[in-house]
């Protein structure tokens, strides 16, 4: 949200390089480079089971993997610097650190059900930022403010609707001012028709400069917000670029082509 | 560790040890038994019946068995009711599990969904045998683990006997301690043959539940 | 028979007087093991293999173990390695210590079922382990759990009574004391029936309730 337009357009804040992931035999992640530029909006799209929410959990280390690199800002996240084979991982309160400024939001929102949308925005703020009660709280207002949620700030995440939790779950991501924000199927969870609001969250968040990365289904979305989009496949990035070329004319690459057809054929109404 | 005192006293604490499982075996079943009288009485009765069911699981639920057996064993006689000390701790045994048993069984009666009932009843079988052959096998996957689990709570309650004079495992164990003013070998003596137990007891529970689901697994054979 | 209301009504003052002393043992019985449970709870899921293995032991030790016999181990035992404790004291910390293996057990299943992401959520946002445990997981097992722990709490009403054994002067003690002096053991035992099952009766109905307002919608 403090974004410079002079240095915005092409350094990358977050760099990823050689990233390959197994469970046991399975290969989720094949050697994926990719740069997050400041400021830009990033979707991931692909068919399920294609690694892109793996790939997005490796962002923030909630995935370990084994070969790679994935940085921020130059720092590597989440293994130590220069240790060998087997890295080892960051000490805990240096990884803490690192995801301190890396906000993330869940396909299943993972709110607190015992705290109320305040609280909810306030924790991390007290227990992570040491802000006093009062100051957290006030923040924590502000933020419920941006996603259009002020009035609810006092109600249990069991009397929100799928759409409120999922912007008190954006809210408490943004109250840490993070550097960039990742998103996790933000909208697979909701019933359709509440899609639109949470969208609008974020699509107001890119406006003010935010730079997020979003896995997502929302092909509108990714065509109309996103200032490129990457295409997995088998856990291969097979490409990755501006949406007029992914979804403009008719892709090259077959097995986009192939996604994006049956994507088409399904969303038909 | 004076090992010789556990020739010298072993004969007793086996011997209390067999009045333990008598105890324990006897009283199960029995308390197994009338739970599952009290949990079909309850399923096919109508409301004053299940009223007084209630009650008596409640009150029984809500009192310790020490109370229980003190009430039958020295409160008994003045009610014409003169029971040895093994007789009266079976008996409080049964009377003291029943209604555990009870709400054991009634919860796996409401698992089985209704629509199979009535679909048995449609096609004409019996209650009786809609029971025997529908409800029991399917519920045997259900209770095996809790009813493991309170057979397993059971076996640890015999040693209250020994407050009543019952000569069981632990009646032997303070018999050979106060004897033989040591504490270390009676008690280790003792736990041995409780964990024995425990183990044991639940290795049978873990056989009966795989016997008792051998019709959900995927390639059953058909015997 | 000539049943005798008369001796229980004389004798009820008595009873509720040990009726505190029960009251007393299984109220500080359950905090002590609410406490201990959660630390073996953590242990229990601990990623570190030692701490694992050292709270299964402990629960299955003191679940295997009937607890009359852990009294007694309590009451006789430590006075011969040094600790000298009270009859009272011993009492509460073998009925706290048994029971804590219960309610880390109870609790274990509550915190499995609370969703895996809400712990994810708090790790991408770089909150402690203990702030976590202590605000989000501990909070929740103890509300999910509430009907468990009531139903604990009346249990340790109920197995109190077997620190009667070793002395202590609570309702199931005072209710043989009596019975030693009177001779009608059927009417104080009865009686002291009764006042275990309003005990415990009044128990469960306060844990409902509690459920009840604890509900978050």
């Amino acid at each position: 949200m403090t974004a410079d337009p002079s240095q915005s357009a092409v350094e990358p804040i977050m760099t990823v390089r050689g990233l390959s992931k197994w469970f046991d035999d399975f290969q989720a992640l094949d050697d994926i480079s990719l740069d997050v530029n400041r400021s830009e909006v990033l979707c991931l799209i692909g068919p399920s089971g294609s690694g892109k929410s793996t790939l997005l959990r490796c962002l923030n280390f909630l995935e370990r993997y084994q070969a790679g690199e994935v940085r921020k800002e130059g720092r590597l996240i989440g293994w130590q610097e220069g240790s060998a084979s087997p890295r080892k991982p960051l000490r805990p309160a240096a990884l803490r650190e690192q995801r301190r400024h890396i906000g993330m939001v869940f396909q299943q929102f993972n709110l607190w059900p015992h705290f109320t949308a305040r609280q909810n925005v306030a924790e991390a703020l007290i227990q992570v930022q040491r802000l006093g009660r009062d100051e957290a709280y006030s923040r924590a207002e502000a933020a419920l403010d941006k996603v259009n949620l002020g009035d609810k700030a006092n109600n249990y995440p069991s009397g929100l609707s799928g759409g409120q939790q999922q912007r008190v779950a954006i809210a408490r991501a943004i109250a840490m001012e993070p550097d960039i924000m990742l998103f996790d199927e933000p909208t697979s969870a909701l019933d359709p028709e509440l899609v639109g609001e949470v969208l609008a969250v974020m699509k107001q968040m890119a406006a003010e400069g935010m730079t997020m990365v979003v896995v997502t289904h929302e092909m509108g979305f990714a065509a109309h917000v996103a200032d490129r989009v990457g295409f997995l496949e088998s856990g291969r990035l097979v490409t990755c670029r501006p949406p007029a070329d992914i979804f403009g004319s008719e892709p090259s690459d077959p097995r986009l082509r192939s996604f994006l057809q049956t994507y088409r054929e399904r969303n038909v109404v | 560790m004076k090992y010789d005192l556990f020739l010298r006293y072993g004969p007793a604490l086996l011997r209390g040890f067999g009045v333990s499982l008598l105890c324990w075996i006897v009283g199960s079943l029995g308390g197994a038994l009338l739970g599952f009288v009290i949990a079909c009485l309850y399923r096919w009765s109508a409301w004053p019946v299940r009223w007084i069911l209630q009650a008596y699981i409640e009150v029984i639920r809500g009192t310790p068995f020490m109370i229980q057996l003190f009430v039958l064993y020295y409160g008994g006689p003045y009610a014409g009711l003169v029971l040895s000390p093994i007789q009266s701790g079976i008996v409080s045994f049964v009377v003291y599990g029943s209604p555990y048993f009870a709400e054991i069984f009634r919860s796996g009666f409401e698992a089985i969904p209704k629509g199979q009932l009535e679909a048995a009843r449609a096609i004409g079988i019996g209650e009786f045998a809609i029971l025997r052959r529908i409800m029991l096998p399917q519920m045997m996957v259900l209770i095996t683990a809790p009813l493991t689990n309170f057979v397993i709570i059971l076996s640890k309650e015999t040693a209250i006997l020994s407050v009543v004079t019952v000569p069981e495992l632990l009646y032997e164990t303070q018999t050979m301690a106060a004897e033989t003013f040591t504490f270390v070998e009676p008690f280790l003596a003792l736990s041995l043959f409780y964990w024995l137990l425990v183990v044991v007891t639940a290795e049978l529970g873990r056989r009966v539940e795989t016997y008792a689901m051998r019709h959900l697994r995927r390639s059953a054979s058909a015997t | 028979m000539d049943f005798s209301f008369d001796v229980i009504l004389r004798n009820m003052p008595y009873l509720l007087a040990g009726a505190r002393w029960t009251l007393v043992l299984s109220l500080t019985g359950i905090s002590l093991s609410v406490v201990l449970g959660v630390f073996i709870c953590a242990a229990r899921i601990s990623a570190k293999g030692l701490l694992r293995r050292a709270a299964a032991v402990y629960i299955s030790a003191f679940r295997g173990i009937p607890l009359l016999v852990q009294l007694l181990l309590f009451y006789y035992l430590l006075p011969e390695i040094g600790l000298d404790l009270p009859a009272l004291a011993a009492a509460i910390l073998a009925i706290g210590m048994c029971s804590a293996a219960y309610v880390a057990e109870i609790l274990r299943g509550a915190l499995q079922s609370i969703p895996a992401g809400q712990t994810e959520a708090a790790e991408a946002l770089g909150i402690p382990p203990v702030a976590l445990w202590r605000r989000i997981l501990v909070p929740q097992a103890l509300r999910l759990g509430l009907p468990s722990l009531v139903n604990e709490l009346i249990l340790l009403v109920k197995v109190s009574s077997l620190a009667s054994v070793v002395g202590i002067g609570e309702l199931t003690r005072v209710a043989q004391n009596i019975t030693g002096q009177t001779y009608r053991p059927l009417e104080i035992y009865l009686a002291a029936a009764a006042v275990y099952f309003v005990i415990n009766f009044t128990l469960s109905q306060l844990g409902r309730m509690a459920e009840r307002r604890l509900r978050l919608d």
